[in-house]
């Protein structure tokens, strides 16, 4: 067939030569053009072309043994061939429709092309009018490499008449081109980012052994070209791992082409996709300038939480109480203060910024998440609203909470009522604060740190203006009875915040170690209690409440969850899976939900990221009275195994949904949120 | 503990990781000229460094010296008062490798005006600079942090249509330019293009 082709590209070319001799018509293009190491020729399906239509055509390349051009992302070296087209008045030129390319390594790198031969494929639309015959060039460069490169040039034309398209010689190698041109790939696919690499999940039915998949990036700075493409095989679906290179070049979308080999047959898809759903967040389009002002407004805002409010007010008191004193000695306070907030402010964005570095995924109250750091803000907000109840008094006899002194020790304390007051307020997000912040966890190092400040000078402005302007003081009531009164009342909304803390520790803890928690502030208060009754007292009874309270301390802090493993909310014991445990639930017609997962298992884990942790998903398992169970395969159990293969599987991931009634559903390999939650919505 | 595990991954990798990050500071290394002498990027310091990946015989090279972009490129960083570095990665027997003698031959030849022409043959600094085509351009400031890698100038679509670069925009001139005048890199990472690194196999 190939051989038959190209005696006929030889004829074209005799005649052509031919006639240019005859007519000594002087032309330097052809359909054939010859570059040594390769050459090409233009063909088309057709030697007639109508008015209006479309016609395909292709530059057919032909490289000799050894011997590629690239692939329109070339990888790390080369370039793929460029084509300029000459076309008459009213034509037009589609872009170039690229084949699947091959891995062409060169140790340590990877390119892209295709050796022996290619056919890059145009399609060529001509206009409502056309004449007699028409010429179409294509002046091509490109580049022929073995170890080293030849950069080629080529000009190769076509006369084309008018008339109604007749098949020719070529148009059977057209179109087999056509096939190797990526399509849309058929069935659901999806690219999720789990410890800093990039996997793209595919589904996939038949039982062709596939023997090779790869990914070809469509761009520069997506992933890394020579590092190797991980395949995970489970029954339907195929997780490929793919190395994020190192050079990153603001990225959001995956493009590129899937080739998946069985057998002998190559199959090529187009995969467009956002690389992560998280990132694709509209405040991605809000400038830095707009994060500013907002994470500033956010900060004043953050004056009024209930978490931090008791705080600041009991610092205006002070302010209040001092509004007598030397306005120097206000302003020093204010400055000291506002520092200590910035300073915090700027240490906790550090870290974030440190910790963002290393791939953790984190947001403000990143911090939260920890039950350890829950549990010591429940003991603060405890102690703190104990303090403003009672008449404690620490340390020296004056540096009580927001009191104004004369001491450099007092600027001490004023800069720690600066450190507490970010403490407190770190469960807290005022309204702007969001999106500023999430912005802030998107930029680059500095600009993140800027909007961190904007932020905690927004919450220290209030201070700092009360400072500089101690004449607006007069504006607030005078000292008295009330600021006392009102200490006392500011407890409860610290009390408050503690019991919403306790209410998130509860949903990370077993009951039992929320108990714990409870009980270690039950501790903490009868130990500031002891402090406070003996505070004034000259005996032996001073020494052993403070013993006493030192120790009690340390009992609520050993009661504090050591379970650092925040790793799935519900609850391990009473929902891992048993064949008894689900016979006496099938019995008792309830719903249930099987998850049969393995730690080394990529798509379970990423299943479980962006489908089954999520707040909707639990909130309607909920409503709905549908039992979670959960089938860890990590260790090979004989139980779960003979249930897999109950259901045709041979490993995990496997969903199964028990109705009350009637035979379980098997959940696809993939899961989203938005398809578990139609699953889940079937049952009644 | 995850936390810390994290940081210490972190770490590890910045250690092994076969590239450079812009904006951090480049790594350290020493090499012979063709001269002879050992230079290392230490040495250098206090000074504007550009280090450029060459083989003679790679028509992307070959046409930018032979267009005079590569040479006009040179001139500009010494008026930046940059200190210029060759380097040739080719492997022995690969294109690209030359001797000294050739190397000086080159230089003289092409009228290109660098510094040094450092050699090294078994790839040690480009792998380690994640050096992979040629041209392959790097800046690193008087302080010894990156602050540029990639291409040239932005021609590559064009490469072998044009003659005349000076329309092109060249990314080592601009990024010279602005660490000259204290100012952010605007263009700090671009896609290399050209041949690839004769690396030793």
């Amino acid at each position: 067939m190939f051989k038959k082709l190209y005696t006929k590209k030889q004829i074209i070319k005799f005649s052509l030569c031919f006639c240019l001799a005859i007519f000594s018509h002087f032309s330097l293009s052809e359909s054939f053009f010859d570059a040594g190491k390769s050459s090409v020729t233009i063909i088309s399906e057709s030697d007639n072309v109508s008015e209006n239509d479309f016609l395909l055509v292709g530059l057919f390349f032909e490289l000799e043994e050894g011997w590629h051009t690239y692939w329109k992302n070339p990888g790390d070296s080369g370039e793929g061939a460029s084509i300029k087209w000459e076309l008459p008045k009213g034509f037009k030129a589609s872009p170039v429709l690229w084949p699947g390319p091959e891995k062409i390594p060169f140790n340590p790198l990877m390119t892209y092309g295709y050796e022996n031969k290619v056919i890059l494929l145009t399609e060529i639309r001509s206009p409502k009018e056309l004449s007699e015959s028409v010429k179409i060039r294509a002046n091509v460069n490109w580049l022929t490499c073995k170890e080293i490169c030849i950069p080629q040039e080529g000009k190769v034309e076509l006369t084309l008449k008018k008339g109604p398209k007749i098949i020719n010689g070529y148009s059977a190698m057209l179109n087999e081109a056509v096939l190797t041109v990526p399509k849309p790939y058929p069935l659901p696919f999806r690219v999720n980012t789990l410890d800093k690499k990039i996997f793209l999940q595919f589904e996939r039915q038949g039982s062709e052994e596939i023997s090779e998949v790869y990914f070809f990036p469509d761009e520069y700075g997506l992933i890394n070209y020579a590092d190797e493409q991980k395949l995970e095989k489970n029954d339907n679906s195929f997780s490929l791992e793919l190395t994020p290179s190192e050079l990153q070049v603001n990225k959001t979308d995956l493009m590129g082409v899937l080739k998946i080999k069985t057998g002998t047959l190559e199959e090529f898809y187009r995969i467009e996709i956002p690389l992560d759903n998280k990132t694709t967040h509209p405040l991605i389009a809000m400038s830095l300038f707009t994060g500013i002002i907002f994470a500033f407004i956010g900060g004043i805002i953050l004056n009024a939480m209930p978490c931090v409010f008791p705080i600041l007010s009991i610092k205006i008191l002070g302010f209040i109480e001092q509004s007598h004193g030397s306005k120097e000695k206000l302003f020093h306070h204010g400055v000291i203060f506002s520092a200590g907030v910035l300073t915090t402010f700027l240490v906790i964005s550090s870290i974030l910024i440190f910790l963002r570095a290393s791939g953790e995924a984190i947001g403000w109250g990143y911090q939260l998440q920890s039950p350890w750091v829950v549990s010591l803000l429940i003991y603060l907000f405890v102690a703190i609203g104990i303090v403003f109840m009672g008449n404690i008094v620490f340390g020296s006899k004056l540096a009580n909470f927001g009191v104004l002194a004369q001491n450099r020790k007092d600027l001490m304390a004023s800069f720690f009522t600066g450190v507490l007051a970010v403490i407190v307020a770190s469960p807290c997000t005022a309204p702007f604060m969001g999106p500023a912040l999430g912005l802030a966890l998107l930029q680059p190092g500095l600009k993140s740190l800027v909007i961190f400040l904007a932020l905690g000078l927004g919450f220290s402005l209030p201070y700092l203006l009360l400072s500089i302007y101690p004449q607006l003081l007069s504006k607030l009531p005078k000292p008295g009875e009330w600021m006392q009164t009102l200490k006392q009342v500011m407890a409860f909304p610290m009390w408050a915040s503690a019991l919403w803390l306790a209410w998130v520790l509860s949903a990370q803890v077993d009951t039992q170690s929320v108990f714990a928690v409870l009980l270690g502030a039950l501790f903490i208060t009868l130990g500031l209690w002891l402090l406070e009754k003996t505070q004034n007292s000259e005996t032996l009874l001073r020494p052993i409440s403070i013993g006493i309270s030192i120790s009690l301390l340390m009992l609520s802090l050993w009661l504090i969850p050591t379970n650092d493993d925040n790793d799935f909310n519900l609850s391990e014991d009473l929902n891992s899976f048993s064949t008894e445990k689900l016979n006496s639930l099938r019995e008792q017609k309830k719903a249930i939900f099987i998850n049969f997962t393995a730690d080394w298992c990529i798509t379970c884990k990423v299943n479980e990221s962006i489908a089954l942790d999520q707040k909707t998903v639990k909130k309607l398992l909920d409503e709905k009275n549908i039992v979670y169970l959960k089938a860890d395969w990590t260790k090979k159990d004989p139980e779960i195994a003979s249930i897999l293969t109950n259901y045709g599987r041979t490993g995990v991931p496997l969903y199964l949904l028990f109705p009350p009634v009637g035979e379980a559903i098997m959940l696809p390999e993939l899961l989203t949120e938005d398809l578990l939650l139609d699953f889940l919505n079937k049952i009644n | 503990m995850k936390y810390l595990l994290s940081l210490f991954i972190l770490f590890f990798i910045n250690f092994t990781s076969a590239a450079v990050i812009t904006d951090f500071s480049a790594p350290n290394f020493e090499l012979t000229n063709s001269y002879g002498e050992d230079v290392s990027l230490e040495s250098l310091k206090g000074r504007t460094v550009v280090l450029e990946w060459t083989n003679h015989d790679c028509p992307y090279v070959a046409k930018h010296y032979r267009s005079g972009n590569m040479q006009n490129t040179q001139d500009f960083a010494q008026k930046e008062q940059a200190i210029w570095i060759t380097i040739i990665s080719s492997a022995p027997g690969t294109q690209g490798y030359v001797i000294p003698e050739e190397a000086n031959h080159l230089t003289s030849s092409r009228k290109a005006t660098p510094h040094h022409v450092l050699f090294d043959p078994e790839g040690t600094v480009g792998k380690i600079y994640g050096a992979k085509t040629t041209p392959h351009m790097y800046i690193i400031d008087s302080k010894g942090a990156l602050r540029y890698q990639g291409a040239i100038d932005n021609a590559e679509k064009e490469f072998f249509r044009i003659n005349d670069f000076s329309k092109s925009r060249n990314y080592v001139k601009e990024a010279l330019k602005e660490i000259g005048l204290n100012k952010p890199v605007t263009n700090k990472t671009t896609k290399p293009y050209g041949c690839s690194v004769k690396y030793k196999s």
